[in-house]
């Protein structure tokens, strides 16, 4: 190999570096509200929520994943919040948080997974939080329809769209965070306008009042909303174009898409993650409860196997009992080792619809959807 | 002797060369600090691990969205030493607890 001194540069500075952020990290930073979370960024908040948590239907809110595109607002003065609805409606409203209240108020069980979870798996690497298999959490989400919403405000039949913005923008010319969705998403019962979230209204993650968008990335569901307006056309800002879409045809990795070939994102696949034991973790050579989630965006998980011996044999995992579209269903398989020595676990999932995990995610520029069948390794130890 | 000479000298220039690379990629750090701060913490920096291509991309899509750089070419040798895609990944940070449970009443 010929010398290169900017090679053995980089080496000797990454080092050095590297092991100082690691220090200062782990030191420095508490998000209040929040146990410890994997930091990726702490301005604004993108927090992963470690796989140990997973252990609950609900994910506590103190564990829940943030995702952040631009930082956060002040916090919402309850008594002069307005939501704007306005665009192709008859009679555009101003709604406080008691007009959004007064409507029938629904509770949606749905599992929010940022498009960009497991983008750290892919290779070759994209730009993008390098999340792994934390940006993700199931809640109970409180409150009106939107539907009711845009019934009050008498929403034209032509208008096709709705577009919603919160309460957050950005720094510099940083493009303000403006997503659309396709009316008939819009008007689906279990879409609203949640005011609560396991109960709870955390202003981190989007309240007062956060739109729900069950079984579609978590990008769709906009934090801090302060208007809905009704439109003809889907917006054309950064957030959805050329942000937050996935190309048409599968590409070979590492080579860009044609921006005309980009789609936008709809709905989620199916997908399920190993959770206990984690990877590279050493085990006792004694029974163990191989667990995990499984979600599949707008349908239910149907099935989930486990193979511990790197994919040649499957057997089927337990499911919790809730089989529901939008929230995910945890797993778990009871395993007694027969031998020490290291082992590849997998999990693979299928949905309602018959859709099933693939072995490899389809590598896209952006890193988006990723949903691979799920491997640990672990090491059982011979017996004391 | 010349031998000798000839090594010497061109051990002194790759010592020079390493100076120079070192020095730009401490100003592409402060760049870095300057830049790119001022919008977000550094972590969302250190976190990637891109090619040259890909970092020029974001250095452009940064400066389209208002950032100002005024040494450029240092940021990028800086990112690139540090944060290039022949580096390996660096392992989870994890903040500090900042969860109080709540008294039962």
């Amino acid at each position: 190999m010929p010398f290169s001194r900017r090679r053995l540069f980089a080496t000797l500075a990454s080092g050095a570096i590297a092991s100082q952020v690691a220090r200062a990290a782990d030191d420095t930073v508490a998000i209040p509200g929040k146990r410890p979370m994997i930091l990726h960024n702490d301005r604004p908040e993108d927090l992963e929520t470690p796989v140990r948590y997973f252990d609950s239907w609900l994910t506590p809110i103190e564990v829940f994943f943030v995702r952040q595109h631009l930082p956060r607002p002040q916090a919402i003065d309850l008594e002069t919040y307005r939501l704007t609805v306005n665009g192709m409606v008859a009679k555009p409203l101003q709604l406080t948080l008691a007009d959004l209240k007064q409507l029938p108020q629904f509770t949606v069980p749905a599992t929010i997974e940022c498009t960009g979870n497991g983008r750290g798996f892919y290779s070759p690497k994209v730009p993008g939080i390098q999340w792994m298999r934390g940006a993700i959490g199931n809640a109970e989400w409180r409150g009106p329809r939107v539907s009711d919403v845009l019934k009050m405000a008498g929403v034209n039949s032509s208008a096709a769209f709705i577009e919603t913005d919160g309460a957050d923008v950005g720094l510099a010319s940083t493009p303000d965070f403006v997503r659309s969705l396709p009316m008939n998403k819009a008007l689906h019962p279990a879409t609203i306008l949640a005011l609560s979230m396991n109960g709870q209204t955390p202003d981190i993650h989007g309240f007062p009042v956060r739109l729900i968008v069950p079984g579609w990335d978590g990008t769709s569901s906009v934090k801090w909303v302060v208007r809905i307006s009704a439109t003809a056309q889907a917006n054309t800002g950064f957030f959805m174009n050329p942000g937050y879409r996935y190309p048409k045809y599968a590409l070979p990795p590492g080579t860009p898409a044609k921006p005309a070939e980009l789609e936008v994102i709809e709905g989620m696949p199916v997908k399920s993650c190993i959770t206990a034991p984690e990877d590279q973790q050493k085990i006792a050579p004694e029974p163990i409860t191989i667990r995990g989630f499984a979600w599949a965006g707008e349908n239910a998980i149907e099935r989930v196997e486990i193979s511990v011996d790197g994919g040649s044999r499957w057997r089927d995992a337990q499911l919790s009992p809730k089989k529901l579209p939008f929230a995910w269903r945890l797993w778990s398989l009871e395993w007694q080792p027969a031998d020490p020595g290291y082992y590849t676990l997998m999990s693979r999932a299928t949905d309602t619809a018959g859709r099933v995990q693939p072995i490899v995610s389809p590598w896209n520029p952006s890193g988006y959807l990723w949903n691979a069948i799920d491997r640990v390794g672990i090491t059982v130890e011979k017996s004391a | 002797m010349r031998t000798v000479i000839l090594v010497g000298g061109a051990t002194l220039l790759a010592l020079v060369a390493l100076a120079a690379d070192e020095a730009t990629v401490e100003r592409g750090r402060k760049e870095a600090g300057l830049a790119c701060s001022p919008c977000h913490s550094l972590r969302l920096v250190q976190s990637q691990r891109l090619s040259r291509a890909a970092w020029n991309k974001e250095l452009d899509k940064m400066t389209g969205w208002g950032t100002k750089i005024t040494d450029r070419d240092a940021l990028l040798e800086y990112l690139l030493a540090n944060y290039g895609d022949d580096k390996p990944p660096s392992p989870p940070a994890m903040s500090k607890n900042g969860f109080t449970p709540r008294k039962q009443q």
